[in-house]
């Protein structure tokens, strides 16, 4: 087991440090700061000062240095637009975001659990062709189009829900929603691939044939082992969850990181947009970690690698 | 990496309809159901892009003429409607109905065109990682991983934020930031290809790796490779909608399913004819590629390879 | 491994941190919220051209003068009277019993600590240009104030409702950098809470010299799409929100829920062409151009149809409400074969592509359709106009100022809520302004000369000059005045106000 984490750690920092350095290399070397900070009539000798002040003028490798050494700090600059440093402004806008997408979670399992099951007991049946067909109409539909309607028919038309912002529980109705009934259709789908594979599998069919009830089986044996694959790819799916709930922050105008990320790409505000992605990245990387103990703790087959 | 076999495990199930148990009745009856389908998604989408490489000729407007006296014009359907606007005019007048059918190519255009590039990408460093193996194959998988962990939305958003918003540019960032997926599927179909015995027959003869490769392991993948990449088509239409509805993407006046729903949100309680469209021409569009996708899928490759 | 454990930590104290405990609870009863589109950058008003940052200003701040809003004359603030000592020395007496928020007595002292550091060229505060004509501030007692000026300053008065009055404590003890997040001001509100980019929460000052405001809290959230304030309008999440497109106000009215509300107001909208050449060469550099310009655009339809009749055309950018406004000097028709015959005499016969600076509709409702109208007409006899946008109002300002704009920019102007020509010609026509792409000598002479005298006849004849100049030399692309249209909630009082200041401070809720 301690191979395992201390295995699954070596990966994380690589991969966090991969996404810094890809960080590094996109606003570093395709944009030019130095460009953006100055007027357009600014003399040569302002370009070269404010590129010697920034340290822009010294060797790549040892700008992604600096950077690294003062990320790991938690250093990322300031802001160019609100003059705060960057962590700090990222920091206080991510509890909104984590929360929000933790409320979409729990709306997408609360949707594709019960469907899942539903279909899959019944499969073949008109029942499982019209979740699967629901499914996937649900994977096509544009989820910030879903966010939209939303606010019309709730918000607006029948003024039961507040249409934007953040505050109480009700705040959270509509967006956590419609992020969850985003990925509730590839959730459900897993959960009914999760649960038919596991139903055919011959500690089920030993237990019927030692004569426990039907309900029992699929609680007790089914859904247990059915668990394992689903929640394996939820964890990893909490990067796509992150995107959906960039989208769906940007709708609701949802004080989170994704609307702070979309502003600061608007201002050009290039400290905050890299502390963002960064501080993400880690968020990702970290709950993967997560999910993967969970899962080896679980499944004893993944930990021996059998 | 053990993990990373769970996971794949996990995907094959989760995007497969598993395999029939014994005794399970009329497995292929369903398989033609599926195609059945397909084909009709197929003739749909055939219908979608044939408005769009023939808009010019069959638009009734130019989508970019304005005429303010015209604005805000009703559908022809609806009470003051006319046949000369068969969907309405948006807030500046033009013609609605041609501009969905222009916009449609802009859709296309960048789906097809990022789903070419990273596939190629994708492909060729999946080949590479699943054939020499060892340091080719962590480095590459590393990326794959660093890559896939992230929300492709934030990746594409940082990097329209420093190079700007463009055609051009979209189909870059899109392009670039798909490339893990087929990257990790070819690299798995090559490891196992690349024992089989035709594969070992042709080293012991002599063939160079390149002929190899392309000889005798690329043809086995072709059917995969096509059924990634027109789901992946439906993705990146969504996404550069998306992008384009944020104003990161294609900029106005040139019509993008996107922008258009951006600009109309604002009209969506009276003149809703402006966003409702494109977000349905999205909608649908979407919708057909993924059933034809899936039916292709199952047509090509119904042995859970993928 | 320090950044994980670092950051993480720093998550977990956020995460249990993030319930607003500190903000007391308010109740619908006692706060009426207000929907701005884009936060301000600090709450120092002399340091900001921000609209937002003048309007919050008037609800923790006063001023020495205060407009009446329903007459629109200047009368006392936290001056009382005023007089000319002679026709260089203003005398102003100060009002007594008057408390900053902080506890300490508003004297003297105060108006020459904030004159003072606003007329500081080397504080570099944006203010500044509205009142170098004072030359300096005398202390004659505790209440009584005397203004030396450079020269007769009709003005005077006028740009007294547009300076407030900080704390010289604030000033002295705490200096500028505190004084950006920390307003200390004598006004109906407080600062209790200002969550960056989100909202800002104000409660009543209970010591306020003047008349109690109906409502304990003021809540100011930054809502940035049009399409979500009139949301939330609609659903009772805002009670005002302002610069409402037109072509929404019957969905507004419709709904049972809000009104809307419409006033001619001071700003004015119009292209700024760089004639200056601030930008580079370009083309708005040759007089014909511009006017080729301003002849091939149909701005009379524009009006009509795009802002359903809310605007009043301008020949120049000097606005109908304004002081110095003739009407006498007619606003160019549209002619599509002039314009293409003047760029062909310009040596452009098959046109030219050129930059276009454009923003969010934040003060300008309407802006991108008219901007789309305006470009179609453009692209008509030639003028091809390549779309550059930048969203926020904080950041386009910035690029405008610094020189960085395109050549042909959107641009519109409150005036300060001044009621005069000078507000705009001074800040937005002279040469080497920050916010000025046009430089014509003979024009910066009208401008000081119209500054300069007592006589408001004599004024008024400059000012006709400086129209006529300007007309004739097409500086810039003319559109509008424009009528702002506000949303209010039915369930409060309030009407539009005539100098864009929205005044929370005078809500009170409607009878039932």
């Amino acid at each position: 087991m301690r191979s395992y984490i201390s295995r699954q750690l070596v990966q994380l920092v690589v991969v966090v440090l991969g996404i810094s350095l890809l960080a590094f290399v996109i606003l570093h070397v395709l944009g030019d700061p130095v460009l953006l900070l100055l007027p357009q009539n600014a003399g040569k000798e302002e370009f070269e000062r404010y590129r010697h002040l920034l340290g822009l003028d010294r060797p790549l490798y040892v700008q992604y240095w600096k950077f690294l050494s003062g990320a790991v700090i938690g250093d990322f600059g300031k802001s160019w637009y609100a003059d705060t440093p960057a962590f700090r402004l990222v920091i206080e806008r991510m509890p909104p975001t984590i929360y929000l997408t933790l409320a979409g979670l729990l709306v997408a399992l609360l949707i594709a659990l019960p469907l899942g099951i539903l279909a899959a007991l019944k499969r073949h049946s008109w029942v499982d062709s019209l979740c699967t067909a629901v499914a996937v109409a649900g994977q096509a539909a544009p989820l910030f189009w879903l966010g939209i309607m939303l606010i019309i028919v709730f918000a607006v038309r029948l003024r039961m829900l507040p249409a934007s912002g953040y505050g109480t529980w009700r705040h959270f109705l509509l967006p956590s929603f419609c992020l969850g009934a985003a990925l509730a259709p590839i959730t459900m789908r897993l959960v009914r691939s999760g649960v038919i594979e596991v139903m055919n599998m011959e500690f089920i069919k030993t237990a019927r044939a030692k004569g426990v009830a039907e309900p029992m089986v699929v609680v007790k044996h089914a859904f247990r082992n059915a668990c394992i694959p689903v929640i394996t790819v939820l964890g990893l799916q909490f990067g796509q969850l992150l995107g959906g709930a960039i989208i769906t922050e940007t709708v609701f105008a949802w004080p989170g990181v994704a609307t702070l990320t979309v502003e600061s790409i608007r201002n050009q505000d290039f400290p905050v947009v890299q502390c963002a992605v960064i501080l993400l990245a880690l968020v990702i990387v970290v709950v993967n970690l997560a999910v993967d103990i969970v899962v080896a703790v679980i499944d004893p087959r993944i930990r021996t690698g059998a | 990496m053990k993990a990373v076999s769970a996971e794949r495990k996990v995907e094959l199930v989760a995007l497969r309809e598993p395999a029939p148990a014994a005794g399970e009745e009329r497995p292929a009856l369903r398989r033609i159901g599926r195609l059945r389908w397909g084909l009709a998604a197929g003739g749909v989408l055939l219908v979608i892009v044939a408005s769009a490489v023939f808009a010019p000729w069959i638009a009734p407007h130019d989508p970019l003429a304005v005429n303010i006296r015209h604005r805000l014009a009703v559908p022809a359907w609806m009470e003051g409607g006319t046949a000369a606007h068969f969907l309405g005019t948006d807030q500046v007048g033009r013609d609605l109905l041609s501009r969905m059918i222009f916009g449609g190519r802009v859709s296309l255009v960048v789906g097809v065109a990022a789903v070419l590039l990273s596939s190629s990408i994708g492909v060729l460093l999946g080949l590479g990682a699943g054939y020499f193996g060892r340091r080719t194959d962590w480095t590459i998988m590393t990326g794959v991983n660093v890559m896939l962990t992230f929300p492709f939305v934030l990746l594409a958003l940082a990097v329209i934020a420093v190079l700007g918003p463009s055609l051009v540019n979209m189909i870059i960032v899109l392009g670039v930031a798909g490339w893990p997926i087929y990257a990790r599927v070819v690299r798995a179909e090559t490891m196992a290809i690349r024992e089989r015995e035709f594969v070992l027959a042709g080293r012991a003869l002599g063939m160079s790796h390149l002929r190899i490769v392309f000889r005798q392991i690329v043809p086995n993948l072709t059917s995969a490779i096509v059924v990634i990449a027109t789901l992946q088509v439906a993705q990146v239409i969504i996404l550069e909608s998306f992008l384009s509805f944020l104003g990161l993407g294609i900029q106005p006046p040139t019509p993008a399913w996107g922008n258009m729903l951006g600009e109309g949100r604002v009209y969506m309680l009276n003149s809703w004819w402006i966003a409702t469209f494109p977000g349905l021409a999205i909608f649908v569009t979407t919708l057909m590629i993924n059933l034809m996708g899936n039916a292709l899928r199952d047509w090509l490759d119904p042995h859970m390879k993928l | 491994m320090g950044r994980v454990v670092a950051s993480g930590s720093a998550l977990l104290l956020a995460l249990a941190l993030v319930a607003p405990a500190e903000v007391p609870a308010q109740t619908k009863e006692d706060t009426v919220v207000y929907a701005i589109q884009s936060d301000m950058q600090n709450w120092d008003p002399p340091n900001s051209v921000l609209r937002e940052s003048i309007i919050l200003g008037y609800h923790v701040f006063d001023h020495l003068a205060a407009r009446d809003v329903k007459t629109g004359k200047v009368g006392p603030g936290l001056a009382v009277s005023w007089r000319n000592v002679d026709d260089t020395t203003w005398e102003v007496k100060l009002r007594q019993n008057v408390k900053f928020h902080d506890g300490s007595r508003f004297t003297a002292g105060d108006v020459k600590a904030t004159f003072d550091r606003v007329l500081n060229p080397e504080n570099k505060l944006t203010a500044r240009g509205n009142h170098t004509k004072i030359k300096g501030v005398e202390v004659v007692d505790d209440y009584t104030v005397r203004f030396k000026t450079d020269g007769p300053y009709p003005l005077f008065v006028e740009r007294l409702s547009a300076l407030v009055m900080q704390s010289e404590k604030a000033i002295k003890e705490k200096g500028h950098e505190w004084m950006q997040e920390n307003p200390v001001g004598t006004g109906p509100y407080r600062l209790l809470k200002w969550s960056k980019k989100q909202e800002h929460l104000l409660v009543r000052n209970d010591d306020y010299w003047g008349p109690k405001p109906a409502f304990k809290y003021v809540r100011v959230r930054i809502i940035p799409e049009q399409a979500t304030q009139i949301a939330e309008l609609m659903s009772g999440g805002v009670d005002v929100i302002k610069a409402v497109p037109p072509d929404q106000m019957d969905v507004i009215n419709k709904s049972g829920a809000a009104r809307t509300s419409t006033s001619p107001i001071l700003r004015t909208a119009f292209l700024q062409l760089d004639q200056a050449g601030r930008t580079g060469k370009n083309p708005f550099q040759d007089k014909r151009v511009r006017q080729a310009a301003n002849l091939a655009v149909d701005i009379d339809s524009i009006i009509k149809h795009v802002l359903n009749g809310l605007g009043d055309r301008t020949a120049t950018t000097i606005n109908p409400m304004a002081f110095g406004f003739d009407p006498s000097v007619k606003p160019y028709k549209q002619d599509a074969a002039a314009a293409k015959k003047l760029l062909a005499d310009a040596g452009y016969p098959s046109g030219f592509e050129v930059g276009f600076l454009t923003t969010a509709p934040i003060v300008e409702p309407a802006l991108p359709q008219t901007s789309e109208a305006i470009s179609a007409d453009l692209a008509k006899v030639g003028i091809r106009t390549k779309k550059r946008y930048v969203g926020e109002v904080g950041p386009y300002v910035n690029l405008v100022r610094d020189g960085k704009a395109d050549p042909m920019f959107e641009w519109s102007w409150g005036y300060y809520s001044i009621f005069d020509a000078d507000a705009i010609l001074y800040d937005v026509m002279r040469c080497n302004e920050p916010y000025s792409y046009y430089c014509n000598q003979a024009l910066d002479d009208l401008i000081i000369q119209g500054r300069s005298t007592l006589d408001q006849k004599k004024r008024a004849e400059i000012y006709t000059r400086i129209q006529k100049l300007v007309y004739e030399d097409a500086a810039y692309l003319f559109k509008w005045g424009l009528r702002g249209v506000w949303g209010i909630s039915n369930r409060i009082e309030y009407e539009a106000p005539r100098d864009e200041i929205d005044r929370m401070f005078l809500v009170t809720a409607r009878k039932k």
